[in-house]
């Protein structure tokens, strides 16, 4: 059993639950700041997490940079998720749909001044080229996250967000898979897919030829089946039946709902997981939270052996 | 082809035994891009090019001033017979009437996209009131608020674009209200609304049995997702419900409370919310059975009425 990477978890930078929102109301007085936020990741780390796993926004690039001023980042693993569809559909709400969201991101990318980005996509961008739009663009959020991060962390994964990822499956854009895919290894990072389908994207890619591509996956896996499309059950007989570790499970504790330890317990015993990414938002947290996961993870290693 | 026609299109793809075969975007820019992303699919730029295509049902996900002479012109056209308008189904209660009314003669299947009936927790409620679980219901509160407009400056154009706040948003807690108690009449003297922006919105209503307070917000602190509840007081207990959770605590001093996690939420495809999923099949189900969906039109022209009388 090769050792699973251990992942912090960002939702509780952003103040976001997936359980009531009623409950990130209540901790609004107390939101975690970036300095609050990098040092959660440092201690995260002393207690056996590899990596940062975050969706790409102004908060979590601010982590990235205190985390680079405090200098406790050597060989950090960064697993990022782009877009941070929160912000964007907030902002095509304020902009007045797809086409004004359009602008404003184009916008941003001028001003941004990531010239490779802009000079690799001004001609596809005006003959209206998914491909040279998405290059575009993914190529202007590495650029920002390598920017923040500096050059002792490694940018491992980009995935595409479950909003983009699931509504490509459910339209069957193959191309947009095959894109990522190119762009990233372009980019020189690994490409990844979040989605809320997990079985679903398994067998497209399987039928797209894409399942031998180094990839990566992440996806709800927890105890109580939550975000688990179709079921529970079809997700684990999905991954059961890879030939690889390609999965990084996410929202183990069912967005709170269950304690750490009986979630680390479920999903340890899953095979082929290669990552786990866990949300923290106190000291005691961080430390108990990857102590534990390290400890269970020692015992099923052990056992496996055995 | 805004965000919601994405949802839809995407969710009926994924749909056993139903095929999409068409999209209709006036934006030439996206309308391009369009065709270069849904390769399989064909874009066309105005209603007359859908004739041809011999359609069971066509979805109207365009901005809500446009619901009326879209669905008008598609049933009047007969381009298709059947339709799924998004909330709320026109701008104004006589232009719903007149969609009804039309629907009505020409027997079509019809649904407005109300999702908050689709979500698992109001659907709890729903049965825990059907099973007198607080006693005889006698006041509500309702509320929808988000932050989508708070950092803006007031009078801002997205925002006008959208209907206001009362048929943006608030149209939810209406149609759950109603959804739930059946008819309501908002009393004239008690209703507030900032028309200038259409941002904010109070008022309050009485039904035969019940009495009940709206509350609307999108510029309102914390609430970074939209959301929808009502708390009602019965004779026997009070139930809280909005989009996450339900709380039941009845005078016997029994309480309750569900996630979503606990009301088996899961969907076969989830895209956005499980919620869109429900919804979209149980329009399909409801065109393959030749039987009524809800909210069809008919019933969601109570919604507008609410709001014009809002308004004033």
């Amino acid at each position: 059993m090769a050792d699973t990477t251990l992942l912090v978890g960002d939702n509780p930078f952003h103040n976001i639950s997936h359980l009531s929102q009623e409950r990130t109301r209540l901790k609004e007085k107390n939101a975690i700041t970036p300095e609050k936020a990098a040092d959660l990741i440092s201690i995260a780390i002393k207690n056996g997490a590899d990596g940062f796993m975050f969706s790409v926004s102004e908060t979590t690039l601010s982590i990235l940079k205190k985390l680079k001023e405090k200098g406790q980042t050597d060989e950090l693993s960064l697993h990022a998720i782009v877009p941070y569809a929160y912000e964007y559909v907030k902002l095509a709400t304020q902009v007045g749909g797809i086409s004004g969201l359009a602008r404003k991101v184009g916008a941003r990318i001028l001003v941004s001044g990531s010239l490779k980005g802009i000079a690799t996509g001004a001609i596809g961008i005006l003959r209206m080229e998914p491909f040279t739009i998405l290059k575009t663009y993914l190529t202007y959020e590495v650029s920002r996250i390598r920017s923040a991060a500096g050059k002792t962390m490694h940018l491992e994964c980009v995935f595409l967000h479950e909003v983009i990822t699931d509504l490509a499956l459910a339209l069957n854009m193959e191309w947009l898979f095959k894109s990522h895919i190119a762009v990233s290894q372009k980019l020189g990072t690994s490409p990844g897919f979040n989605t809320c389908n997990f079985p679903y994207l398994m067998s497209k890619l399987r039928e797209w030829n894409l399942d031998s591509c180094d990839i990566s996956v992440a996806a709800p896996f927890n105890k109580i089946g939550f975000q688990m499309s179709p079921s529970k059950n079809e997700c684990e007989k999905t991954l059961q039946s890879l030939d690889k570790r390609i999965l990084v499970a996410i929202s183990i504790m069912a967005a709170g709902y269950l304690k750490p330890r009986e979630a680390l317990e479920y999903v340890r015993a899953l095979p082929n997981v290669k990552g786990i990414a866990i949300g923290v938002s106190s000291e005691t947290q961080a430390q108990e939270t990857f102590k534990t996961a390290q400890q269970i993870g020692n015992s099923f290693r052990s056992d496996h052996l055995k | 082809m805004g965000k919601m026609g994405l949802v839809h299109s995407g969710i009926l793809n994924v749909l056993p035994d139903v095929e999409l075969v068409a999209m209709c975007e006036k934006n030439g820019m996206i309308r391009r891009f369009a065709k270069k992303l849904f390769r399989n699919l064909d874009i066309v730029d105005g209603l007359d090019k859908l004739e041809g295509f011999d359609l069971d049902a066509v979805y109207v996900t365009t901005p809500i001033p446009s619901h009326f002479p879209v669905a008008k012109a598609i049933l009047e056209n007969n381009i298709s017979r059947n339709l799924f308008v998004e909330k709320t189904l026109a701008q104004t209660y006589a232009e719903s009437k007149q969609l009804a009314d039309l629907a009505q003669g020409l027997r079509s299947i019809t649904m407005v996209g109300y999702l908050r009936r689709f979500y698992v927790t109001f659907n709890k409620a729903k049965e825990l009131l059907r099973e007198d679980a607080i006693g005889k219901p006698e006041s509500f509160q309702a509320y929808a608020y988000s932050s989508d407009f708070l950092e803006l400056e007031k009078e801002n154009k997205a925002s006008s674009i959208r209907g206001g706040v009362l048929r943006d948003l608030g149209c939810h807690a209406i149609d759950l209200a109603l959804w739930f108690f059946d008819d309501l009449a908002v009393k004239p003297d008690e209703a507030r609304i900032n028309n200038q922006a259409g941002d904010l919105a109070n008022f309050k209503v009485e039904g035969s049995e019940i009495m009940g307070e709206f509350d609307v917000s999108w510029r309102k602190e914390n609430y970074h997702l939209p959301e929808v509840g009502l708390s009602v007081a019965g004779s026997e207990g009070r139930l809280s419900v909005n989009d996450d959770q339900i709380r039941l605590v009845q005078l016997n001093g029994k309480s309750l409370q569900w996630y979503r996690h606990d009301l088996n939420d899961n969907v076969p495809f989830w895209l956005g919310l499980p919620e869109y999923y429900r919804e979209d099949l149980h329009f399909i189900k409801s065109l393959r059975g030749e039987t009524m969906a809800n909210p069809d039109f008919r019933s969601a022209t109570r919604v507008d009425k609410i709001v014009d009388e809002v308004i004033g």
